[in-house]
């Protein structure tokens, strides 16, 4: 029972943005003991699927589900400590490469891609702003993950993301990761030009094309 | 009639009413001097010139310095303002090129980025509002009377303002990297509006410089895209000080833009209900996500200068066609719209000569009959 009311001040205070009252609960509850994952899981992700629901809805705008994405950070932040290091879930996720592409210092949308990835399990390696070619391609090499999403801001930059999945096929990666590109000024015609596997149209369609993705991933293993 | 010269036709537009031909212009800034730019001209392409007619001074014993500094691995320009209240800085990139061609822009014509904002902490608010307290504004119509007399009839000159208070914070002081100007919204909603009104209070000034200028247009900063301006944000922060800064500039007989080049399908309804006489830089789908014609039906008492998108360009001379004649086809019969060749990037020869094609034969009213021809002109 007390576990419960944690698990949905959690959730409530991601749906209402409100920093104080997600920080509070998640240090009382691993103060209570509650399973960190849970309170993760059971608390902070549903209420983070609330805000994405109201942003799909228009009840929400994009400033809060920002917002809401760093209330759960900051919670977050104080729950990771009490994650034992063998906790084996982590290594189950699917893994996402996230990266601006050089030359473009822009973020925003990226970042949202992330925050919601995180929501849906993946594991998000951020590869931040302005990010090379080889950078990219050194990532997916490590870190083998069954999405890399390159995002641009400026029709400058768009054709980095050309130059990355050449980069890609050029060491051999290309077929074993899916491209997803995104960005105000990127269009259909250019994705499919560049040789993407999907453009994202917002963030919240994005995400869905990299879960159906996933899915379909699992099921052939 | 004797044909219209380009300044005319921009004007006559912009005062909504019908130039002989369409008119488009391409940004000094985003020009390339050359046989292709010279010849678009000849063949009706204007020049957009946009140059600030004021300059500031800081007082107070603020002093700023910069320097070269590593951080992160990368070459930056670090600016640091020291001011009785404590210290703020900034780092700025820098591209290859800058300050050696077009001012800041680099070889890539990309202009410097901050990659740390003055405003990082809390504790940062206050010393940039004193800065802004102690901020004057100076009338300097040279580089404006400099811009006219170069270009004479081949365009219009634009006075250059800065972005408008609120978006001065988003986009200049705290940055959207990371949607770090929201979350700064959400946590510290006193220090954010303090600043913001002490902004918008100096910028009074400002704006009966730019009315007094004898530029016929003035540009009121912004970038206003509706996803991350969200009509909260619209109605609350900016629809109030287009309000007063139109005051001013009407008063004067001065038209007023705002650059929209983003998504405004969500606040188109709030845009329409502003005293702005020019939509400037509203793109077109696949980029925007408001159809010009449109927005022409929606903004009955406002004028659109159309900017061409970029993506559209990455697909070549072919594609710029198609869409260009689809975009006149959607505007029938042409009134209240200028197109301005590119508001973001160079435009490729290539690309600026198809344009210009299908632009220099555009004459006014436009019909269907006359597009047609147009097309099958092009081959």
């Amino acid at each position: 029972m007390v576990g419960e009311n944690y698990l949905a001040i959690l959730k409530q205070g991601i749906i209402n943005l409100d920093f104080d009252a997600v920080k509070k609960a998640a240090q009382d509850a691993m103060d209570a003991g509650m399973d960190p994952s849970t309170a993760i899981t059971e608390g902070m992700v549903p209420g983070m699927a609330i805000v994405g629901d109201k942003f799909e809805s228009g009840e929400y705008f994009l400033s809060e589900l920002v917002v809401a994405g760093e209330v759960m950070r900051e919670g977050v932040e104080i729950i990771n400590p009490y994650i034992k290091s063998d906790d084996s879930s982590k290594s189950e996720k699917v893994k996402a490469v996230l990266a601006s592409v050089e030359g473009d210092n822009h973020d925003l949308g990226k970042n949202i891609v992330g925050t919601l990835l995180g929501v849906q399990g993946f594991e998000v390696i951020d590869l931040g702003m302005d990010v090379t070619a080889d950078v990219i391609v050194d990532a997916v090499r490590k870190h083998k993950p069954a999405v890399l999403g390159l995002s641009a801001l400026l029709t400058m930059t768009m054709p980095k993301m050309g130059d990355v999945i050449e980069a890609l096929k050029a060491a051999g990666l290309r077929d074993k990761v899916k491209v997803i590109v995104g960005g105000t000024p990127v269009t259909d015609e250019f994705a499919e030009s560049i040789g993407a596997d999907h453009h994202a149209a917002n963030a919240l369609e994005g995400v869905q094309k990299c879960t159906e993705w996933a899915k379909a991933e699992e099921r052939r293993n | 009639m004797a044909e219209m010269t380009r300044y005319e036709r921009i004007m006559t537009a912009s005062h909504k009413k019908l130039a002989d031909k369409m008119p488009f212009f391409h940004y000094w800034r985003h020009s390339q001097v050359g046989w292709a730019e010279r010849e678009c001209r000849n063949r009706g392409m204007g020049m957009g010139w946009v140059r600030p007619p004021y300059i500031q001074k800081i007082h107070g014993g603020v002093e700023m310095t910069e320097k070269q500094v590593v951080s992160s691995g990368t070459n930056v320009l670090r600016r640091t303002y020291t001011t009785p209240v404590g210290s703020i800085w900034c780092d700025e990139k820098r591209g290859r090129g800058t300050e050696q061609w077009h001012a800041l822009r680099s070889w890539d014509d990309i202009s410097p980025w901050q990659t740390q904002r003055l405003i990082k902490t809390p504790e940062d608010y206050k010393v940039l509002k004193y800065m802004v307290e102690n901020t004057e504004y100076i009338a300097d119509y040279y580089p404006i009377e400099q811009a006219m007399d170069w270009l004479g009839d081949d365009g219009v000159v634009i006075d250059a303002l800065p972005h408008s208070p609120m978006q001065m914070l988003m986009i200049d002081w705290i940055g959207s990297e990371g949607g770090r100007f929201y979350i700064h919204h959400a946590k510290y909603p006193d220090l954010v509006e303090e600043l913001y009104e002490a902004t918008s209070k100096n910028r009074q000034a400002m704006y009966e410089i730019a009315a007094k200028s004898p530029a016929p247009v003035t540009a009121c900063g912004d970038n206003i895209d509706g996803v991350l301006v969200n009509p909260r944000l619209f109605e609350k922060y900016f629809m109030p000080e287009y309000e007063k800064e139109a005051k001013v500039l009407h008063e004067h007989g001065k038209l007023m833009y705002v650059h929209m080049d983003g998504r405004i399908n969500n606040i188109k309804h709030l845009v329409a209900k502003t005293p702005i006489d020019i939509i400037e830089a509203l793109h077109a789908p696949p980029m925007g996500d408001l159809p010009i014609g449109e927005a022409l039906s929606l903004f009955k008492d406002k004028v659109i200068w159309t900017g061409y998108p970029g993506s559209v360009y990455t697909l070549g001379p072919e594609a710029v066609k198609t869409h260009a004649l689809n975009l006149l086809r959607d505007v029938i019969p042409g009134e209240r719209l200028v197109f301005q060749v590119s508001t973001e990037n160079i435009v490729s020869n290539k690309n600026m000569r198809m344009l210009t094609s299908v632009l220099e034969n555009a004459t006014l009213p436009l019909t269907m009959d006359k597009i047609d021809e147009i097309e099958r002109s092009l081959g």
